[in-house]
C-alpha cells in the first residue's frame, strides 16, 4: 500500500511550496524595506534617511531573515541545487550580500553617529538599492539554468571517495549569469523595490507629513515604471525561455490569460486606492501583485526549480531526509509567521519624520 | 604539496576562513550578553531595584550594536557553504543541510522574531510580554549555536552516515546530531559565550571605575559577574581538557598537529611522552626543528598515564597531516587565555571575600581594574584561536577522513575568489571598526539615569524609543504590577 517513492515525491513537491512561500515573505516584506531604502537615496537630507530607518527599526529584522529561511530551505531540502545554483550566482549574490550587510550595520550605527551619520546613511541606502539589484540579477540569471557536469570542480584528477561521484556541480564561468537579461531584471527588482517602498512609506507616514508627501509621488511614477517593467520582462521570457512560451501557449493557455488579467485588476486596484490616498489598501493591492506574479514564475517553471538544469525531484534531498524535515520543520512554519505578524503589528500605525527621528 | 594546499584551494579556505572568522567576532557575545539580559531583567523585575534596569538598558546598547554586526555577517554564512563550498554542499546535504534548515527555521529566524520587541518594545508591549522577548531571543541564540556546533561537530566526528550515491546519507539520525565532538563542542562553545558576555561586563564595569562614573552602579554589576566567572571558568577549563581527550581518539591527526607531535616513538623505542610547550616545525611539517619539551605531560593530558602511547604524525601518511603551525600555537594561546582568565575570577573572588569589592576598595586597586579591562579582550581571542585550531586542526579534511576539502570546493577562478577576499575585507573590518567604535562611544556617553522607566507616566519617552508609529496597542498596560 505504502509507495514510499510517491510519498517523497509529495513532500518533496510539498517543501518546493514552502520554498516559493519563504522567498515570497522576504520579497513581498523586505521588498518594501529595501524599496523604502532606494527611496531614501534620493532624499536630500539626512533627517529624512534617519526618520526612514527609524521607521522600519523595530521590523527589517525579521523582515530580511526570510531570505536566510529561505537559503536554509533550499540547503535542507534541495541541496543539489544550493550547492550549484550559489555557486553559479556568486558574483550577484555577493553584491548582494554586500548590500545587505551595509544596511544591516547602517541601522545600528546611524542611531549613535554624530559626526559619521550621513556616511552611514548612505551606507543603508546604496545597501538598499545594492540588494535588490544582486537578487534581480541572480533570479534573471536562474530563470536561464547553468552549466553542469560530474566530477570533481576544481582540482581534478586527484583521488578520493568522490572521484565518481554521479552529483552534477557547476562548471561554468563567474560571468555565465552576465546576460542583457539578468541585468535587465537586476533593474527590474529594483524597479518592483522601489514602488513597494514608495506604498510602504505612504503608509507607514501620517498624510501630510513631508516624506508622505514626496512618497505619494514617487509610488505613481514607479507604479507606471514597474507595470512597464513586468510587461518587458514577459514578452522577453516568453522570446527567449522555451519552456515558458510552451506553457503559456499551451492548452492552458486560458488559465494563464485570465491569470493576467487580475494581475492586472489587482494593479489597478492598487493605483486607484493609492490616488485616493487609501495608502494601506493601496500596499495590500501591490502586495498581491507580487504575489500572483510571484507564483505564476514557479508555476511556470513547474517541474524545474532552476529551469532546464535541475528539476525539483532531482534536487531534492533523499526521502529519508525530506521526512524528517518535513516532520521537524512544517510545524514551525505557522508559528514563525505568528510571532513576525506580531512583532510587525505591535509597531503598526503611521508615524511621522519627526517623531521618528527624535530617537536618532 | 598537499592538494590542499595549492593556490586555488588555499584561497577559498582563506575566503572561507575569513568570513568565519569575523562572524565568530559577534555572534558569542550576542549569545552570551542576551542572558545577562534576560538576568539583568528579572532581577529587575523581582527585587524592583531600579539600578537593574539602568544596566539592562546600558548593556542593552552595546548589544544592539554587536547584533546588527552579527547579523550582517551572519546572512552571508548561510550563503557561503554554497558558493564557496558547493560540492560540499551537495555531498553533505542530507545531513548538514537539513541541520542548517533546522538553524534557519527553529533559531535564526526565532530570534529575529523578537528581537525588533525585545529592543523597541520597552514602552510598547507589557513587562511580561517583554521579558517573555528576552528570554527567547536568548534562548533562540543558544539554539542556533547548538545547531551550528552539531553541524560542524558532524565534519569533526561523521557518525550516522553512509556515503551512498555521491551524498552523505544519514542511517542513524541520533548518532549523527549527537555526534561525539558536538557533545564537548557545544558544551565547550557555549560556556565560552558565557565567559565572553561577562568579562565583556566585568571589563566594562571596571572601566567606568577607574573613571570614578558611576562607580556604584558597576559595582554592583561586577559582584554577580565575578561570581558567575568563578563557577564558569573552571568548568570551562574541565571542558576543554574533555574535548582535548575526545579529540585525541576520534581525530588523531589533529591533536597531533594541536600538541605538535611528530614522533610517535623515541629513537630508543620507548613512547613519546613529552609535551612541547613551544615548537618550530621544518618546512616539510614532519618534525621541529626546535622544541621545549615536558616529558610524561602528553600522556598524562591524552591517556591520563605516565607512559601511554600517543600516536604522532608519523603514524599517518604525509597527505593527511594538517599543518602544524595554526593549531599548535592558537592551542596554546587558547589554553593559556583560559587559565588566565580562571585567574582573574579568583582575584576577584578574592577581592569580594576581603571585602573589597567597593567602590573605596577598588579604587585603591587600580591594577585590577585595569586587568580587568584588558580581560575584556581575551576571551575573544580565544574564541578565535580556538574555531581556529578546530579548523585547521581537522584539514585537509573538509569531512573528517572522509571528504578531503579540495572535493568539497565550488568551480571557482583564481580572479573570483580574490575579489571576494578583497570585498569581504573591506566590508568585514568596516564592520569591525565601525562596531568597536560606537561600542566605545555607548561605553564613554554611559549609562541613561534620566529617562522614565517603562510604565511610568511618559514625558518624551515616545521619541527615545524610536522604531514605531504613534499608535499604541491597547494591549500594551504594565502587567508585572511588582515594580515601583
Amino acid at each position: 500500500m505504502f509507495d514510499l517513492a510517491r510519498i517523497a515525491t509529495t513532500l518533496t513537491t510539498w517543501w518546493w511550496l514552502l520554498l516559493s512561500l519563504m522567498f515570497l515573505f522576504y520579497i513581498a516584506l523586505d521588498g518594501a524595506d529595501l524599496g523604502a531604502g532606494v527611496f531614501a537615496l534620493f532624499s536630500p537630507e539626512e533627517q529624512e534617511r534617519g526618520a526612514i530607518m527609524a521607521s522600519m527599526a523595530g521590523m527589517w529584522d525579521g523582515n530580511e531573515t526570510w531570505l536566510v529561511v529561505a537559503g536554509g530551505v533550499l540547503f535542507g531540502a534541495f541541496p543539489l541545487v544550493y550547492g550549484s545554483a550559489f555557486n553559479y550566482l556568486m558574483i550577484p549574490l555577493m553584491f548582494a550580500l554586500w548590500g545587505i550587510i551595509s544596511r544591516a550595520v547602517a541601522f545600528e550605527f546611524h542611531v549613535h553617529a554624530t559626526g559619521s551619520k550621513r556616511f552611514w546613511g548612505w551606507a543603508f541606502a546604496v545597501g538598499s538599492f545594492m540588494a535588490p539589484f544582486g537578487a534581480g540579477v541572480a533570479l534573471g540569471a536562474t530563470l536561464q539554468g547553468f552549466p553542469m557536469q560530474a566530477g570533481a570542480a576544481m582540482a581534478k584528477g586527484a583521488p578520493g571517495l568522490f572521484v565518481n561521484s554521479p552529483v552534477p556541480h557547476f562548471t561554468g564561468t563567474a560571468l555565465t549569469f552576465l546576460t542583457p537579461f539578468s541585468i535587465f531584471t537586476g533593474f527590474g527588482a529594483v524597479i518592483t523595490a522601489g514602488l513597494a517602498g514608495g506604498l510602504y512609506l505612504c503608509a507607514r507616514f501620517e498624510k501630510g507629513d513631508p516624506i508622505n508627501v514626496k512618497a505619494q509621488r514617487w509610488t505613481t511614477l514607479f507604479s507606471y515604471l514597474a507595470l512597464i517593467a513586468i510587461v518587458i520582462t514577459l514578452v522577453w521570457s516568453y522570446a527567449i525561455f522555451p519552456w515558458a512560451a510552451a506553457k503559456w501557449t499551451g492548452p492552458y493557455w486560458w488559465v494563464w490569460a485570465l491569470w493576467l488579467l487580475v494581475v492586472l485588476f489587482f494593479a489597478f486596484k492598487s493605483m486607484m486606492n493609492h490616488s485616493m490616498q487609501k495608502d494601506f489598501v493601496a500596499l495590500l493591492w501591490g502586495e498581491g501583485v507580487v504575489v500572483l506574479l510571484w507564483f505564476a514564475m514557479w508555476a511556470t517553471m513547474f517541474p524545474y526549480i532552476v529551469p532546464e538544469t535541475w528539476t525539483i525531484q532531482a534536487a531534492a534531498n533523499p526521502a529519508n531526509s525530506i521526512a524528517v524535515f518535513t516532520l521537524f520543520m512544517t510545524g514551525f512554519v505557522p508559528i514563525m509567521i505568528m510571532y513576525n505578524a506580531y512583532q510587525i503589528w505591535v509597531f503598526r500605525g503611521r508615524t511621522t519624520k519627526m517623531a521618528s527621528y527624535g530617537g536618532h | 604539496m598537499l592538494v590542499e594546499n595549492s593556490l586555488p584551494i588555499l584561497l577559498s579556505r582563506l575566503d572561507f576562513a575569513w568570513i568565519t572568522s569575523m562572524h565568530i567576532l559577534w555572534t558569542p557575545l550576542t549569545i552570551g550578553v542576551s542572558w545577562i539580559l534576560f538576568g539583568l531583567e528579572v532581577a529587575w523585575l523581582r527585587s524592583g531595584d531600579e539600578r537593574w534596569y539602568r544596566l539592562n538598558r546600558f548593556f542593552e546598547k552595546i548589544f544592539i550594536v554587536n547584533f546588527g554586526a552579527g547579523v550582517a555577517t551572519g546572512v552571508t554564512m548561510e550563503m557561503a557553504f554554497g558558493i564557496l563550498y558547493g560540492p560540499f554542499s551537495q555531498a553533505v546535504g542530507p545531513f548538514f543541510g537539513n541541520i542548517l534548515g533546522f538553524e534557519t527555521i527553529t533559531a535564526f529566524m526565532y530570534e529575529a522574531g523578537f528581537i525588533g520587541l525585545m529592543v523597541f518594545g520597552w514602552n510598547k508591549i507589557g513587562k511580561g510580554m517583554h521579558l517573555f522577548s528576552t528570554f527567547n531571543v536568548a534562548f533562540a541564540s543558544s539554539l542556533s549555536a547548538y545547531w551550528i556546533l552539531v553541524a560542524n561537530g558532524w565534519m569533526q566526528t561523521p557518525d550516522g552516515i553512509v556515503l551512498k550515491d555521491g551524498l552523505f546519507q544519514v542511517t542513524n539520525w541520533w548518532s549523527a546530531i549527537f555526534n561525539e565532538s558536538n557533545n564537548w563542542g557545544f558544551p565547550h562553545m557555549w560556556v565560552a559565550t558565557m565567559i565572553l558576555g561577562f568579562f565583556v561586563l566585568a571589563g566594562t564595569s571596571a572601566w567606568f571605575i577607574l573613571k570614578n562614573r558611576h562607580a556604584d552602579l558597576f559595582v554592583k554589576m561586577l559582584k554577580p559577574a565575578i561570581l558567575a566567572l568563578l563557577i564558569a571558568t573552571p568548568i570551562q577549563i574541565w571542558l576543554g581538557d574533555s574535548l582535548g581527550v575526545d579529540v585525541a581518539h576520534s581525530e588523531p591527526t589533529t591533536l597531533a598537529a594541536m600538541e605538535g607531535h611528530f614522533h610517535t616513538y623515541l629513537p630508543d623505542g620507548k613512547p613519546n611522552t613529552a609535551w612541547n610547550l613551544i615548537a618550530i616545525p621544518n618546512a616539510a611539517n614532519d618534525a621541529s626543528l626546535f622544541s621545549i619539551r615536558i616529558p610524561h605531560v602528553l600522556s598524562l593530558l591524552e591517556t591520563h598515564t605516565l607512559n601511554g602511547v600517543v600516536p604522532g604524525l608519523d603514524q599517518f601518511p604525509a597527505k593527511d597531516r594538517p599543518d602544524v603551525w595554526v593549531p599548535f600555537y592558537s592551542f596554546r594561546i587558547m589554553v593559556a587565555i583560559g587559565f588566565f582568565l580562571f585567574f582573574m575570577a579568583l582575584w576577584g573572588t578574592m577581592l569580594i571575600l576581603r571585602g573589597q569589592l567597593t567602590v573605596a576598595g577598588l579604587r585603591k586597586r587600580p591594577w585590577f581594574l585595569r586587568t580587568m579591562v584588558f580581560s575584556a579582550f581575551l576571551p575573544y581571542l580565544a574564541i578565535w584561536t580556538g574555531w581556529w585550531t578546530r579548523e585547521v586542526g581537522r584539514q585537509p579534511w573538509v569531512v573528517y577522513n572522509l571528504m578531503r576539502t579540495y572535493e568539497g570546493t565550488s568551480h571557482m577562478g583564481l580572479g573570483q575568489e580574490i575579489v571576494w577576499f578583497l570585498g569581504y575585507g573591506v566590508f568585514e573590518l568596516t564592520v569591525w571598526a565601525g562596531a568597536w567604535y560606537f561600542f566605545s562611544r555607548v561605553i564613554r556617553k554611559g549609562p541613561d539615569l534620566e529617562s522614565p522607566l517603562p510604565g511610568e507616566p511618559e514625558q518624551d519617552s515616545d521619541q527615545e524609543h524610536a522604531g514605531g508609529g504613534l499608535a499604541k496597542p491597547t494591549f500594551a498596560k504594565p502587567t508585572f504590577g511588582k515594580s515601583h
